[in-house]
């Protein structure tokens, strides 16, 4: 679809600041640069040799008592933006992007928050009124125990779900302080330790469970609304690759769906959006059963981090509409215009270990050479030179891959992985070669238990004789003591004292 | 002189000797010919038994990062002096280190405590999981190296016990 031409002299804001760091940081920025307003980064002192940084046309520097607690202080962010002249505030994903107060006080500020109304945030954060709103609305849900309806028999209710079940944090989101539960002996003891989980990282304690459906997709569609009371959806995505309830590829179209399946799915999202007068982008999750059944998950109410995929087969530039939306223009094109073509898969590279149960790793930036080539597109925060830490989220860039088909995006993203150079780090790229080859990903048989189910794929292999000898000989022949040994000995005497094979 | 670089957990010995052209690399049972030469870009050309492969290198310290093949390893050069004094060292299990990188949540012994084998020590954190790090082995605990909130790379020191023969009578 060819993109809306905008006039940005009409909009209300002229310049934008970006609340955010890292790859989603440059991601904004370059859309906001090529309609010709300016992008105002704020960032910690950690971040400062970043490539959102140096992008920038105004940088501002925060701080915090961590480098997080700088990108979470609204207050200071507020003053970068009022002390910049910025009209407007994108805030990525993660950090203040669902955060309601956040929002209230950008509009109270006079600014403008690029993404939906407080209110939606508000009722979408909150997984319990989200979920009931849904239920409300006439879309389908999960079996499921809240302990708001009645804290005292919660465990009772709980036990009622069935096995297994998952527990939930109501105020959670990503993953985080979740349990699934096979044995209800341990019920009781895992929803202490999910209460207080939630407690510490949401400063809420209060939980849901529901049934955990067995093998399930994760698949979420993308939505978009404006001011003026329009919304589509924008086709799906699968988002099922995941390690520790967090994904790790997601690709579109979702090779579970039929053209069927795939309109009741997406239409099912779109009215959902619909039902909520929902402004912005957003994406809605659902669960989806081996049966093809499908349940509402959540509502993201942001930008998602895989939202390159959609751009790459439709060839809507997610960011932008964002902006137009929150300059009050239309959407200016219907459901019917909004057209797909070809394939797109996205890798997550996260500075971790998948041999050692996916732990984060950190390091110096010392060489980065990112894939190039036909279909390639690279989002990265990171330049060479700069350093990850474990200050921040592990994911340190995305590899986005399109072919005009699943078979020609996969041929290109193993050439793509296998040519990423990133020294210094240890990144999951072999892994995801590893994965990518699998035969049930090749088949797209996938689900989120996929990698626990073949642990095979996380597990350093075994190493080949021959790169053994390859590296061995590179990291000697860069070795100067070995180097300064081996050359203050004579040709002639190495020659004769050494040979054994 | 023995060199020798470290992969993982694996220590492979290595010697590098002069050739007419190149060099040799001696590793167990084989001698092999290899040679560097540098490229364009940073990037150099490895010849190894007559077959040249594109490797991408990068050092720092005693770590060398190597992409070849289609992925990037990592290997550490060894000291032959380091090695020395590592083999006469104490006890592995004496310290209990990091299983990444992060941050204390609770602590649930002190210094002086008595502990058994699997007992939990401590509570980390680490990109928002709880992660509970237990004892390796029954003992005193000597130290707690870590403060609450403060963070730690992978491999830092969290906890260590007191050395076995001090526990025994």
């Amino acid at each position: 679809m060819s993109q809306a031409k905008s006039d940005t002299r009409q909009w209300p804001f002229r310049a934008v600041l970006i609340a955010n760091r890292g790859e989603i940081a440059v991601r904004v920025l370059r859309t906001v640069q090529a309609l010709g307003l300016k992008a105002v980064v704020v960032y910690h002192a950690a971040d400062r040799g970043t490539l959102a940084v140096q992008l920038a046309d105004h940088a501002i520097e925060i701080t915090g008592t961590t480098p997080v607690a700088a990108y979470l202080d609204g207050e200071q962010i507020l003053k970068a933006a009022k002390a910049s002249g910025a009209g407007a505030i994108h805030p990525g994903y993660g950090f203040l992007s669902e955060n309601t107060g956040f929002a209230r006080a950008v509009e109270a500020a006079g600014l403008v928050f690029i993404g939906p109304k407080p209110e939606q945030i508000d009722l979408m954060g909150d997984k319990v009124r989200a979920r009931n709103f849904v239920e409300k609305a006439g879309f389908p849900v999960a079996p499921s125990a809240i302990e708001d309806d009645d804290p005292r028999t919660f465990n009772e209710r709980a036990r009622k779900v069935g096995t297994p079940l998952l527990i939930k944090p109501s105020a959670g989101g990503g993953g985080k302080g979740m349990r699934i539960v096979r044995d209800l002996k341990t019920l009781d003891a895992e929803i202490e330790r999910a209460r207080s989980e939630g407690q510490r990282y949401f400063g809420d304690g209060r939980l849901y469970v529901e049934r955990y459906i067995e093998n399930p997709r994760h698949i979420e569609v993308q939505v978009l609304g404006d001011s003026h009371g329009n919304v589509v959806h924008v086709f799906e995505r699968e988002c099922s690759v995941q390690r520790r309830f967090q994904k790790i590829v997601e690709e579109t179209p979702s090779p579970a769906l039929d053209d069927k399946l795939r309109g009741e799915i997406c239409e099912t999202a779109a009215g959902i959006a619909r039902s909520a007068g929902y402004r912005g982008a957003g994406t809605v999750e659902f669960i989806f059963g081996e049966g093809g059944e499908f349940y509402f998950l959540e509502m993201n109410t942001r930008l998602q981090v895989e939202h390159p995929v959609t751009e790459e087969i439709t060839g809507i530039d997610l960011v932008l509409e964002q902006l137009r939306i929150a300059a009050g223009e239309k959407l200016g094109y219907s459901q019917a215009e909004v057209k797909a073509q070809g394939h797109a898969i996205e890798f997550r590279i996260y500075a971790e270990d998948p041999g050692r149960g996916y732990t984060p790793t950190t390091g110096p930036v010392l060489r980065l050479r990112p894939p190039t080539g036909e279909g390639i597109r690279w989002d990265s925060g990171i330049v060479e030179g700069g350093e990850v830490t474990a200050a921040f989220d592990p994911m340190i860039a995305k590899l986005i891959v399109r072919g005009a088909d699943r078979r020609e995006a996969m041929a290109r993203a193993d050439q793509a992985l296998a040519s990423t150079v990133l020294l210094g780090c240890k990144t999951n790229t072999a892994f995801l070669r590893r994965l990518l080859n699998h035969p049930a990903f090749v088949e797209g048989a996938i689900h989120t238990g996929f990698l626990d189910a073949h642990p095979e794929i996380a597990a350093d292999p075994e190493m080949p004789e021959a790169t053994l000898h390859k590296l061995l000989a590179a990291a000697s022949l860069v070795t100067r003591p070995m180097r300064d040994v081996a050359d203050c000995v004579p040709d002639l005497h190495a020659a004769i004292g050494n040979w054994r094979n | 002189m023995h060199h020798a670089f470290k992969i993982g957990e694996t220590e492979v010995s290595v010697e590098l000797s002069r050739a007419r052209e190149g060099y040799r690399l001696h590793v167990g049972e084989w001698v092999i010919p290899v040679n560097l030469g540098a490229a364009a870009d940073g990037h150099h050309w490895l010849t190894l038994d007559g077959e040249t492969v594109e490797v991408v290198i990068a050092t720092r310290g005693d770590d060398v990062f190597i992409h070849v093949d289609g992925e990037a390893h990592q290997l550490q050069y060894e000291h032959p002096l380091d090695r020395l004094a590592h083999q006469a060292g104490g006890a592995a299990a004496d310290s209990v280190r990091a299983p990444m990188p992060g941050s204390l949540v609770s602590v649930a012994v002190k210094a002086g405590d008595t502990v058994s084998k699997g007992q939990t020590l401590l509570v980390m954190e680490s990109m928002k999981m709880e992660t509970t790090v237990i004892s390796p082995r029954d003992g005193v605990v000597a130290e707690i190296h870590q403060a609450m909130g403060q963070t730690f790379d992978r491999d830092a020191l969290l906890v260590t016990l007191a050395p076995e023969s001090e526990n025994k009578p």
